[in-house]
């Protein structure tokens, strides 16, 4: 059974489904998302060690969900990937204000998402552990 | 003529008649005779002697007031006069010149001068950039027609007034006096003036003039109106984002969904087929923007090639109305389509207007929940020569206040966007294809949660166009 929890969102149905099939065959369990109300409820109710979202998104955006995420206590923790469409989007500061571990530029490869999510993993779990 | 002798010729005259004055004696009758002749010819010498005087007077100012003044040899009651006007003129004959030749020279450089000035002016008073300048005791002493229109006021050369009576703009202001104190020959600054409550970006370049001790004199400001040109820059690089994020979209998944196929990640036939069309599927995505973008863009700069006849609009309706069958079978809507017309000839490129009747059909069933109904009707007006098509829908409909800007390049409706994709450029599409290349005209009403209604106006095709 998997141990590791990853949430994905992002409102591009072959995005969500490409890294959902990535992690699924490299161990994770995944819960996947298209909008960012989703994607916080799931958050809230399941945990995950990880969530991997897109930056541009209607209703809700990427940085308004994490900001959420950051607000409320059981999910302030939470690492965060994001992915975005436009590189020059998010400014050094806002990711360190909203401890966005990496931001990864579409077009990403799934290999590339595997190894950063095993990345971010590796270094919370050495904080956590030092 | 000389006039020695009627002088001496005077004087014995009148020693004769004395003598004769004598001999006659004791005779006074015949010495007041005498006498009178004497008088006589006495007074018309003097009389002569004056009227000599005068003209010599005359001739000799007649030749002072000449280039080259001097005074006539034959000159004789005024002689010693003459020799030394003579000799003074010989002397101040080369200042006069000098002081001649000068005054000619000064006259030709205020001609010059003159042409010159209006030419600077008439250069000022026509560019668009307002120009200003202020001299050392802050008088405003030149605005032109450009400046007066910015900073609404009439300037008035005869009363100059103070530079910050008439210009309140402290941030101007600020800048002018500061370059005129630092003595900068060209400094640039960029400027925002709320006119008219709207903001204009100006690109302002500041002078100081000084005089040849290096004094400040004057300070010259020109404001070039940058606000359209930031406008174009903003507009472009929102346009270059926009179009690589929908670009990146579709490469995304092609990217990853190629490479899980590579790295073994489809396990099974059926979920390497599923990638393979997913990667089909979003190359076309990508080629369809492509071809959209490009479309726009060869519309705006008139390059798109156009091929105009005159063509059934019921046969663009019935060829579009097949494309989007199957489409509208897979959410289940109904299209309605209209009763045929008589006469519903347009003078159109078929393959242009048959993508505007796709998009606006297109846009009906993505935005219309399953089960709903998509009317298509078309109208001829003979009256004013126009034929309208409308593409009327039950779906979700558009908030009142995003109607002005749904045919805007890339603009997309909030509310909506959650409800089905696209990529914001198929209504601005319809509109550069409809009003730019076929002087029609778009319209669309819309109730939020109700329906929406997308149509265009075109002309009739006129008797002796081209047909197909």
């Amino acid at each position: 059974m998997a141990d590791r929890k990853a949430l994905i969102v992002d409102d591009e149905f072959h995005i969500v489904q490409v890294v959902a099939i990535k992690l699924r065959n490299n161990g994770f369990e995944v819960l996947t998302a298209d909008n960012g109300a989703d994607a916080y409820a799931l958050a809230c109710e399941n945990k995950p060690d990880i969530m991997i979202t897109d930056y541009q998104m209607p209703g809700l955006t990427g940085l308004e969900l994490i900001e959420k995420l950051r607000a409320t206590p059981e999910t302030a923790s939470i690492p965060v990937i994001m992915l975005t469409g436009r590189g020059f989007d998010i400014s050094d500061e806002q990711k360190q204000k909203l401890g966005i571990s990496t931001c990864l530029s579409k077009p990403f490869s799934p290999r590339e998402v595997l190894s950063t999510v095993e990345d971010v993993l590796r270094q919370t779990a050495d904080v956590n552990a030092g | 003529m000389n006039l020695k002798y009627p002088i001496w010729i005077f004087i014995v005259v009148l020693m004769l008649l004395s003598i004769c004055c004598a001999m006659a004696g004791l005779m006074p009758m015949t010495a007041l005779v005498y006498l009178g002749v004497l008088g006589g010819i006495a007074a018309a010498g003097l009389g002569f002697l004056c009227w000599r005087t005068l003209k010599e007077l005359g001739e000799l100012t007649r030749s002072l007031s000449t280039e080259k003044p001097s005074v006539a040899a034959d000159v004789v009651l005024l002689k010693p006069l003459v020799t030394v006007l003579n000799t003074a003129l010989q002397k101040l004959s080369e200042p006069i010149q000098t002081v001649r030749q000068d005054n000619q020279d000064l006259n030709l450089q205020l001609q010059l001068l003159r042409r010159r000035k209006n030419g600077v002016e008439t250069i000022l008073n026509s560019i668009q950039d307002a120009v200003l300048v202020a001299d050392s005791q802050d008088r405003l002493i030149l605005a032109n027609p450009s400046a007066e229109k910015l900073f609404n006021f009439k300037f008035d050369s005869s009363r100059l007034p103070i530079l910050s009576d008439a210009i309140d703009q402290s941030a101007l202001l600020d800048m002018m006096l500061k370059a005129r104190n630092s003595r900068v020959c060209h400094v640039r600054h960029e400027l925002t003036i709320k006119a008219d409550g709207e903001n204009i970006s100006f690109d302002c370049v500041l002078s100081c003039v000084t005089d040849d001790a290096g004094r400040p004199v004057s300070v010259v400001a020109i404001l070039h109106d940058v606000t359209r040109e930031k406008e174009i820059s903003r507009a472009k690089n929102e346009f270059v984002s926009h179009v690589s994020h929908e670009l990146k979209t579709p490469l995304a998944s092609i990217n990853a969904y190629a490479e899980m196929l590579v790295d073994g990640e489809a396990q099974d036939a059926a979920t390497i087929r599923q990638f393979c069309e997913i990667i089909q599927g979003q190359a076309g995505r990508l080629n369809r923007l492509i071809e959209d973008v490009l479309n726009i863009s060869r519309i705006e700069s008139g390059l798109m090639k156009i091929n105009r006849q005159t063509n059934s609009m019921a046969l663009i309706l019935r060829d579009s109305l097949e494309m989007m069958q199957s489409y509208a079978k897979e959410k289940n809507i109904t299209i309605h389509t209209p009763p045929s017309i008589l006469f519903d000839q347009v003078y159109v490129d078929k393959d242009m207007m048959t993508q505007v009747v796709v998009n606006l059909l297109s846009n009906a069933v993505k935005y219309t929940p399953s089960g709903g109904q998509v009317t298509v009707q078309i109208e001829v007006n003979d009256v004013e020569g126009t034929i309208t098509v409308s593409v009327t829908d039950t779906g979700i409909g558009i908030p009142e206040q995003e109607m002005s800007k749904l045919f805007g390049k890339f603009y997309r409706v909030e509310a909506n966007k959650n409800f089905a994709k696209g990529t914001g450029l198929g209504l601005n599409l319809v509109k550069q294809i409809v009003e730019t290349v076929h002087g029609g005209q778009v319209f669309v009403r819309s109730q939020q949660g109700k329906g929406s209604t997308f149509g265009f106006v075109l002309p009739l095709a006129a008797a002796g166009q081209p047909a197909v």
